[in-house]
């Protein structure tokens, strides 16, 4: 039979769009988790109080570090990721670790140290968490070096990096974690 | 094999039976809601529990003030403080869509029915209209089945919510507070639908030349014309990219009609009123006025009307507000440039002596503005201001004194070319001094050579070199009807404002609430159009280009334009 290719078309897209909606109402899929080894570039970015801060001092400095990618005006997975480390510093405190959450700003056009300073504010951050912005062709070689590069910030998707400080190799968590399951992987991975 | 036969056939005979609906009964677009009768919730009278739901809604406090209560990630407590309803569900209660989560409708009109996963924007008469037998992914919430769900994140039909969605612990009170709230929200269309119609106006204020008037609206008048060419069916299969095919209804006739402005400032909000009592309009496209937008900026504002690109580079500048979106922040977006270049230079001795000379103008004023709130945010220490006649040439011997007296390492000249006299008496020595290209205009290349070495100019725009392209584009687009005037960048502004407007139509759908206008232009894709280097949104985000090249100008009669810094948004 021949079928209308408009029509095919039409269906194709309602059929696509009514999965993406599934996607909203099922149980969220197990996160998935991987061992990577990263380069991380030699860039300058600036924190959330304007200071300069070398990436690859921060982040290859021996101690405990935890990634993850945001902005400061992101509807969904930002503000899950950031209640995530908000709920990991409550946790820390009551430990002798001492773990870097540093979080790089996806949207550096908006993301200004007083926004990121805002943001980082309403999240109640204790010292400890930085909120890292830049230029954007910065910002674009420190994604592509995590392979997290998107080229547009509505598309990002939900990743956190834990660094293990023994051997310099990066846990990749693609997904989202419940609080005991991130505070899980961090002991798992030697940072806790 | 019958669903994939059945749907051609429908779909065949959809646009005319949607061009009857929507000609015929605006009503189908209209939600059903619950009608509320009159009284109180939580014991108290309805517009202060639709406050203090609103509160709830948009910042996650709870009626005593207190952070609304919530855990995500089954295990992971937050604060409404942190983030709340709004920052998924978005301002108008239509969700988004991003990184490949989608947060569903949480508006009265969309809680009221049931929903479907295929054509779910269908209102019940027109499923039964169309004979559509599909069934229902969930019923119509009642006010318990909505409670349960903010509580445990399970719908009516069982399904639960991704744990993304925040699980609410609150109280019965305060539960009937924010579903009070809810079921009011975007419950209605907006005002400006009006039959299959949907009503814009542009605002034209006194002093504004025939030419600047027609750069605007000829493109603006053009793009009306062309979209209302397209019958109801294939206007709605333009629209298949975004959720849309024929079914979805969402396409609307447009009409924009002009307000023009007489008078003072002061008398506009008064006419302004009256345009909008006599002609509701459901947004403000573009507009434009020779000095400060603030009159019709905080209209807006007041009337609850979003107002989209207005053609001013005096924009008010606020981190709150909510319904004007501007190309940037103009004139303030320069001064904050040189703040941010200059602090970026001294890193880590900031021990720079900056003086500001400032024309006695809105221009000038916004642009010291736009310094000194910088320079303050970046922690460095007031500097001296002082203001200029405006039009008047310098005062040599007054500014010898001062510079004599301040001994700056730079001076910010926030005035036009009336300064090149004095250029050469305020940089002498090492002295540096910064010009606004806006300011200049076209003055800009006739900057005396001399001190060309030592004159830094705040430029706002993509590199002209690398321009030619975006413009062109422009306009084969603006179709000939009218000239560009590149100096004042009206046509290609009022081009951008239509690229942005035509994403913005198609992702609203058919849900027309004038909040849901301003957050799908939030959630749009960063735009590269001409002028700006880069036209970024974002929820909340009222200033889509955000920095400016800080430039030098080269020798020669013709000279070019020498990049001297990346581009400055830090």
């Amino acid at each position: 039979m021949r079928r209308n290719p408009w029509a095919t078309l039409l269906m194709t897209a309602s059929l696509w769009l009514s999965g993406s909606s599934f996607l909203a109402a099922q149980a969220p899929p197990p996160y998935t988790r991987t061992l990577e080894t990263y380069t991380v570039p030699e860039v300058v970015l600036v924190n959330q109080d304007g200071a300069k801060v070398k990436l690859k001092t921060l982040l290859d400095s021996g101690e405990p570090v935890i990634l993850d990618f945001i902005f400061g005006t992101c509807t969904t997975i930002c503000p899950v990721l950031s209640a995530g480390y908000a709920n990991l510093q409550t946790k820390l405190a009551a430990t002798p670790s001492k773990v870097h959450l540093v979080s790089v700003s996806i949207d550096p056009e908006n993301d200004t140290p007083k926004v990121m300073r805002d943001y980082l504010k309403r999240y109640r951050a204790k010292p400890g968490w930085d909120f890292l912005t830049g230029r954007r062709e910065d910002i674009d070689k420190v994604m592509n070096a995590f392979n997290a590069y998107i080229p547009n910030k509505m598309s990002h998707y939900p990743l956190t990096l834990i660094r293990d400080p023994k051997t310099g190799k990066w846990i990749r968590i693609f997904g989202m974690m419940s609080s005991s399951e991130f505070v899980a992987e961090c002991r798992k991975a030697g940072v806790l | 094999m019958s669903g994939w036969r059945a749907i051609p056939l429908l779909s065949r005979c959809l646009a005319g039976a949607f061009g009857f609906l929507l000609l015929a009964a605006p009503a189908v677009a209209a939600p059903p809601g619950k009608p509320k009768p009159a009284g109180t919730v939580a014991g108290l009278p309805e517009d202060k529990a639709l406050a203090l739901g609103e509160r709830m809604y948009r910042q996650g406090l709870l009626p005593s003030g207190e952070p609304m209560p919530s855990v995500v990630n089954n295990d992971v407590p937050v604060a409404g403080t942190a983030f709340s309803c709004s920052s998924c569900h978005l301002r108008a209660g239509l969700g988004s869509w991003e990184g490949g989560i989608v947060t569903l409708p949480t508006n009265g009109a969309r809680l009221a029915i049931p929903r479907y996963w295929k054509f779910p924007n269908l209102s019940p008469e027109e499923r039964r209209e169309l004979k559509l037998q599909n069934p229902a992914a969930r019923p119509a919430y009642t006010d318990e089945t909505l409670a349960h769900l903010l509580r445990t994140g399970r719908d009516p039909s069982g399904y639960d919510m991704h744990s993304v969605m925040p699980r609410y612990h609150l109280s019965d009170p305060d539960m009937a507070i924010l579903i009070h709230y809810l079921r009011n929200l975007s419950a209605r269309p907006s005002p400006g639908v009006v039959g299959d119609t949907l009503r814009f106006a542009t605002v034209i204020a006194p002093g504004v030349s025939e030419d600047d008037q027609q750069a605007m609206l000829v493109p603006l008048n053009n793009y009306v014309a062309r979209h209302n060419q397209f019958s109801a069916g294939f206007g709605n299969r333009m629209y298949l990219g975004v959720g849309g095919n024929e079914m979805s209804g969402a396409y609307r006739k447009l009409a924009l009609s002009v307000w023009r402005l007489a008078g003072p400032p002061e008398t506009w909000p008064g006419q302004l009123d009256a345009f909008l009592a006599k002609e509701p309009a459901f947004a403000l496209l573009g507009g434009i006025a020779p000095g400060e937008w603030k009159p019709i900026h905080d209209f807006c504002e007041r009337a609850k009307l979003p107002c989209l690109f207005p053609i001013t580079d005096l924009p008010a500048v606020s981190d709150t507000d909510w319904y004007t979106q501007y190309f940037s922040k103009g004139y303030y977006q320069e001064g904050q440039a040189a703040a941010r270049y200059l602090h970026g230079l001294d890193d880590p001795n900031p021990t720079r002596k900056v003086l500001q000379l400032v024309q006695d103008s809105p221009e000038g004023k916004a642009l010291a503005q736009g310094f000194r709130e910088t320079w303050a945010e970046l922690g460095r220490a007031a500097v001296p201001e002082t203001l200029l006649p405006e039009g008047k040439p310098l005062a040599l011997a007054a500014l010898e004194d001062l510079l004599a007296r301040e001994k700056p390492s730079t001076v910010l000249l926030w005035t036009g070319a009336s300064a090149f006299p004095a250029l050469a008496a305020l940089t002498q020595g090492a002295t540096g001094a910064f010009l606004s290209a806006r300011l200049l205009g076209s003055q800009l290349t006739s900057l005396p050579e001399p001190v060309r070495s030592q004159v830094w100019i705040t430029y706002p725009y993509r590199e002209p070199k690398l321009e030619a392209k975006y413009s062109l584009y422009a306009d084969t687009l603006l179709g000939g009807l009218t000239q560009r005037h590149p100096e004042t960048r009206i046509s290609t502004r009022t081009y951008a404002l239509i690229q942005i407007l035509r994403q913005a139509l198609m992702d609203m759908d058919r849900h027309f609430y004038r909040d849901n206008l301003l957050d799908r232009i939030g959630m749009q894709r960063d735009q590269i159009l001409p002028d700006y280097l880069r036209l970024s949104f974002g929820p909340g985000q009222r200033y889509a280009s955000k920095g400016c090249f800080i430039m030098q100008v080269g020798p020669g009669a013709s000279p070019a334009l020498i990049r001297k810094s990346e581009w400055v948004i830090h």
